[in-house]
Parts: structure tokens; C-alpha cells; sequence
């Protein structure tokens, strides 16, 4: 495992905290295909971590072992100081197709994790129409999901996962099912939020510059089946805004990512031939 | 953002015009088809039978009477209340067995095979049995309707139980809902419309049920009504009644047409979300 802090610029040194996941030494296999093995890595409290891979690599099973829905067949996930076999509270997760419910208005939709949670009417009332306009969806509270576009619908499943106030967030290709401008509004407001309530979070992508971007170190999986085989820190100034896309350090960033993950499709094209 | 928003935002008021599809379209021919089908039966009773079988012009001379004698609305009133209540009994029951049919391999297991045995049994082959075990009263004719109804609604229910999209349950998971919360919240829900398709073949069997019931049990109602009359040769008065069963058959189905788009207006628009 390769860490290669290039540069150390004082506006990349980010106050991470203490870890607030640890994961080690993590296996997972479906029967006889093994996804992936010897998983180490930790996210701090106020940290993001992005994921990248190639399709199938295992990320988003990853992902789903450290919410707790899929069991973990070697090593341990700890959040805190609780160890994750099944869903556990402070955990929320963002999905890739949003997972909205379409007989749930966007305030119930918001409301659920708080109800499930055993939150108090009063403090559902209070909360959830704050979420929703953290979030941008004010004025669509009674609306249903089957009334909003892609983009509406993913901000109204960011408002759920934010109302349980957690202090980890999972992030499963987030942004992959909506359209190229919609998604870089959201992945600058998700920045935007973020900063006003930091959280440990992991961000699954397969688009390299979102990793970029968002993400204050960068996980590459590979292979089959597939492990960690670097984390690249990513020194990008803090808060990240549109300009950072402009900085040299950006392009030279992501150079490197597609460089590590070509290397690895190109590694498996070539064992396909032979 | 919110501008943004608003843009993207699909009004609720769209295709309505569906429900009333249905109505409009070739309406000329529809009514030339049926007044040829009511002429030829007018033509025909004219110039073969004897005076006492029902011919369209009789049958409607007869409805004013009929339809203000007391002997007649307590027979409507008392079928109907029964095919109420018996659908209540259905719906609860079967409903409840539908999800954990659905929900849990062992249930299936259990009732499935058992289920289809009943299911494939002619109504009318359990009356003597009802008779004897109920006498000839209305509790026998309850019987019937439940029996006629109750699995159309529990395999209906049992396949939308099923068939609940994984991502629902998952988000459920993930929000730590409990297993029985689920089943309420998520996993009915989602199966609404299968049970509404069920609801709709029930309260057809239903009424099936209570007019054969009365035929074959003499209990007092709309079918022992329709019975009585043409055996004693008021053949009008008891077309009246078989005219209304057809009529009551198509307001329900209008009834739950008109319920769903008011209270499930997320129905069948769903689909284009994802």
C-alpha cells in the first residue's frame, strides 16, 4: 500500500480528528468468488474518503458491509466503538438510485430514519423541514418522488440520510444516476454542507474526478480479488470550491488516479489475451 | 437552487385523462352495438316466446316497481351487507396472510400448497359442507363469500409481497427499522397495488358468492330474490335484480378506480423515476 503525500501545503493538512471507522484486515466472498480481502483503512471524524475501481470491483459491497447490510466473512469494521454486524445508529447511507419510497411524500420520506429512530413528533416537525432546506427542497414537502427529477429525488435522500444526524455517511455512487449538471451542483453543495456539518464519510464513485474532488484521500481498489492498492492523499485546498478544478495540482491529482487505475485495466486486459 | 428546482419539477396534474380513456373513443359504434344487442333480444322475445319472458321494454317498465318494493331493497340490502362484510373478513385475513406469505419462506412453505388445494376447488362444491356446518342461514352464506374471495387476495398479496423492490428493504434496513415495522410500513405499501388487484377479483368472487349461496341455501337476498321471481314467472322483476348486480359490479370497479389515482396518485408512476 503505497501512500504518496506528494506535497505537504499547510491548507491540505486537514483536521481529520480522531478515526472515526476503522476497518481491518476485511474479507468478503459471495460462495466460491471471493470480492475482497485485507481491507485496512481508517476515516477520521471530519474526513472524507474517496473510493474509485473499476466495475465489479467489490465497491459498493464495501460499502454495504460497513453499513452493517451485508455480513463481513474476515476482519472487523468498527464504528466508534461499536463493531458493525448489522445496521448501527449514527451510520446513514446515500443510494445510488436514491431509494426513495413513491408512496412517501418528500417530508415522510425525510421523516423516516427519525421515526424509525423513535424520534418525538414534535422534534420530527422541527427537524425535518430544516433538512429539507438544507438541502434546497423547501416548497416541495407534500410533493412525491414520481414528481421530481433525478436530481430533486437524490437531494431529498441526502436530507434523509442528514436527519438522523450522523456522524458517518455512506455514499454509494451518489450522483452516478443523474445528469452532468445536476451532479456537479450537488457534489458542490454536498461540499457545502459538509463543511457546515463535518462528518466522516466515504464516497463511492467511479468517476475519478468526483474521488478528486470530494474526496480528502482517494482509495484505489483492484484486482480479483480486489484489495487496496494505493490511497493517494489528496492535497487540494480546503473548502474545495470551483476554482480547485482549475488548480494545476488537480489535473496533476487526477493524472495520477487514472494513471494507477489504467495501469490495473490495462493489467487485465492483457492477462484476458494471454 | 431552488429555482433550479422548480424548473425540474413535473407538475401532479398529468394523465388524468387516462381514467377516462377508458369511456371515450368509438362511443358511436359502443351505442349502436348495444341497441343492436337489445333489439335483436326485443325482436326476438317479440315473435318467439310467450308473453311472460323479459324483453328490454318490460324490463325497464318494471324497474320503478321494483325498485321501490320493500321486499326488494331488504333482499339488496341484506346481500350486500353480507358481500361488506364478508370482504372485510377477506381483506384482513388475507392480507395478513399475503405478507407473511410473502415475506417468509417458511410461511410459504407451510400455506402455499394447501392454499392452491382450496384455490382450485369450485366454490360451489363446499356448500353442502357450509349448510351442514352452518345450517342454511346467513352465517353459511358469509362462509361462502369468504371462502369464494379470500385467495385472490392472499396471492395477490403473497406476490407483492414478494416482489418488493430489494432497494426498499434495504433502506429500511439500513435505517434500522425492526423486522415487523417493516412489514407495515414498507413492505404493505409497496404491495398496495397488488392487493387492489386482488381487492378487485375478491369483491367480483364475492358477490358470486353470496348470490350462489342464497340460490343454493335460500337465505334471503338479491340472488334468492332473482331466483324467486323466475321460477314464479316475473321474469322482469328478476332481470331488475340480475341489472343491478351488473351495475353494482361496475360502479365498484369505478369506485377503486377513482380511490386509486386519489389516494395512491403515485401508482404506476413510480416507474419512471428510476
Amino acid at each position: 500500500m503505497a501512500t504518496s503525500a506528494v506535497r505537504s501545503a499547510p491548507a491540505s493538512q486537514v483536521a481529520k480528528g480522531e478515526p472515526r471507522i476503522r476497518v481491518r484486515g476485511l474479507g468478503k466472498r459471495y460462495g466460491t468468488l471471493e470480492v475482497f480481502r485485507n481491507i485496512d483503512f481508517d476515516v477520521g471524524e471530519r474526513e472524507i474518503v474517496a473510493i474509485v475501481g473499476p466495475s465489479g470491483c467489490g465497491k459498493t459491497t464495501l460499502l454495504r458491509c460497513i453499513d452493517g447490510l451485508l455480513p463481513h466473512d474476515a476482519g472487523e469494521i468498527r464504528v466508534g466503538d461499536e463493531r458493525v454486524t448489522e445496521p448501527i445508529a449514527g451510520v446513514a447511507m446515500v443510494f445510488q438510485h436514491f431509494g426513495l419510497f413513491p408512496w412517501k411524500t418528500v417530508f415522510e420520506n425525510v421523516a423516516y430514519g427519525l421515526r424509525m429512530a423513535g424520534a418525538p413528533k414534535s422534534e420530527i416537525e422541527r427537524r425535518v423541514p430544516e433538512f429539507i432546506k438544507l438541502v434546497g427542497l423547501s416548497g416541495f414537502e407534500s410533493a412525491f418522488p414520481y414528481q421530481m427529477s433525478g436530481g430533486m429525488q437524490q437531494r431529498c435522500g441526502l436530507a434523509r440520510a442528514l436527519a438522523v444526524e450522523p456522524n458517518v455517511l455512506l455514499m454509494d455512487e451518489p450522483f452516478a444516476a443523474v445528469d452532468a449538471q445536476t451532479r456537479e451542483i450537488l457534489q458542490f453543495e454536498l461540499l457545502h454542507i459538509w463543511e457546515q456539518r463535518p462528518t466522516a464519510m466515504i464516497f463511492v464513485t467511479h468517476s475519478i474526478e468526483e474521488a478528486v474532488l470530494l474526496g480528502h484521500r482517494v482509495i484505489v481498489l483492484k484486482g480479483r480479488p480486489s484489495s487496496i492498492h494505493e490511497t493517494i492523499t489528496i492535497d487540494l485546498p480546503n473548502p474545495r470550491t470551483r476554482d480547485t478544478l482549475r488548480e494545476p495540482r488537480f489535473a496533476e491529482l487526477r493524472e495520477q488516479v487514472w494513471g494507477t487505475l489504467m495501469r490495473e485495466a490495462r493489467e487485465a486486459e492483457f492477462h484476458l489475451e494471454r | 437552487m431552488a429555482e433550479q428546482a422548480l424548473n425540474t419539477a413535473v407538475g401532479p396534474a398529468q394523465k388524468t385523462q387516462t381514467a377516462s380513456g377508458a369511456l371515450s373513443g368509438a362511443f358511436m359504434p359502443r351505442v349502436i352495438t348495444g341497441f343492436a344487442i337489445l333489439l335483436t333480444w326485443e325482436l326476438v322475445v317479440r315473435a318467439f316466446a310467450p308473453a311472460y319472458v323479459a324483453k328490454p321494454t318490460t324490463v325497464i317498465l318494471a324497474i320503478p316497481k321494483v325498485i321501490t318494493e320493500p321486499a326488494f331493497l331488504q333482499a339488496l340490502g341484506s346481500s350486500l351487507a353480507a358481500v361488506a362484510e364478508g370482504l372485510a373478513i377477506t381483506i384482513v385475513i388475507g392480507t395478513v396472510l399475503g405478507l407473511l406469505m410473502g415475506r417468509s419462506t417458511t410461511f410459504d412453505r407451510i400455506f402455499r400448497v394447501h392454499i392452491n388445494f382450496f384455490n382450485a376447488m369450485p366454490m360451489i362444491v363446499v356448500l353442502p359442507l357450509f349448510s351442514l356446518w352452518f345450517g342454511y342461514s346467513s352465517a353459511a352464506r358469509i362462509a361462502t363469500i369468504i371462502f369464494a374471495a379470500i385467495f385472490a387476495i392472499t396471492m395477490n398479496v403473497a406476490d407483492g409481497a414478494r416482489s418488493v423492490p430489494r432497494e426498499y428493504l434495504e433502506v429500511s434496513r439500513s435505517f434500522r427499522s425492526g423486522r415487523l415495522r417493516m412489514l407495515t410500513d414498507i413492505v404493505l405499501p409497496a404491495s398496495m397495488p397488488y392487493l387492489l388487484a386482488g381487492f378487485r377479483l375478491a369483491a367480483g368472487r364475492a358477490l358470486i358468492g353470496a348470490v350462489v349461496a342464497e340460490f343454493f341455501l335460500s337465505v334471503g337476498g338479491i340472488g334468492y330474490y332473482i331466483l324467486y321471481n323466475s321460477r314464479s314467472y316475473h321474469h322482469n322483476e328478476a332481470f331488475v335484480g340480475v341489472l343491478l348486480l351488473a351495475a353494482f359490479g361496475v360502479s365498484f370497479e369505478l369506485t377503486v378506480n377513482w380511490a386509486t389515482r386519489r389516494f395512491m396518485p403515485w401508482y404506476r408512476r413510480d416507474e419512471k423515476t428510476t
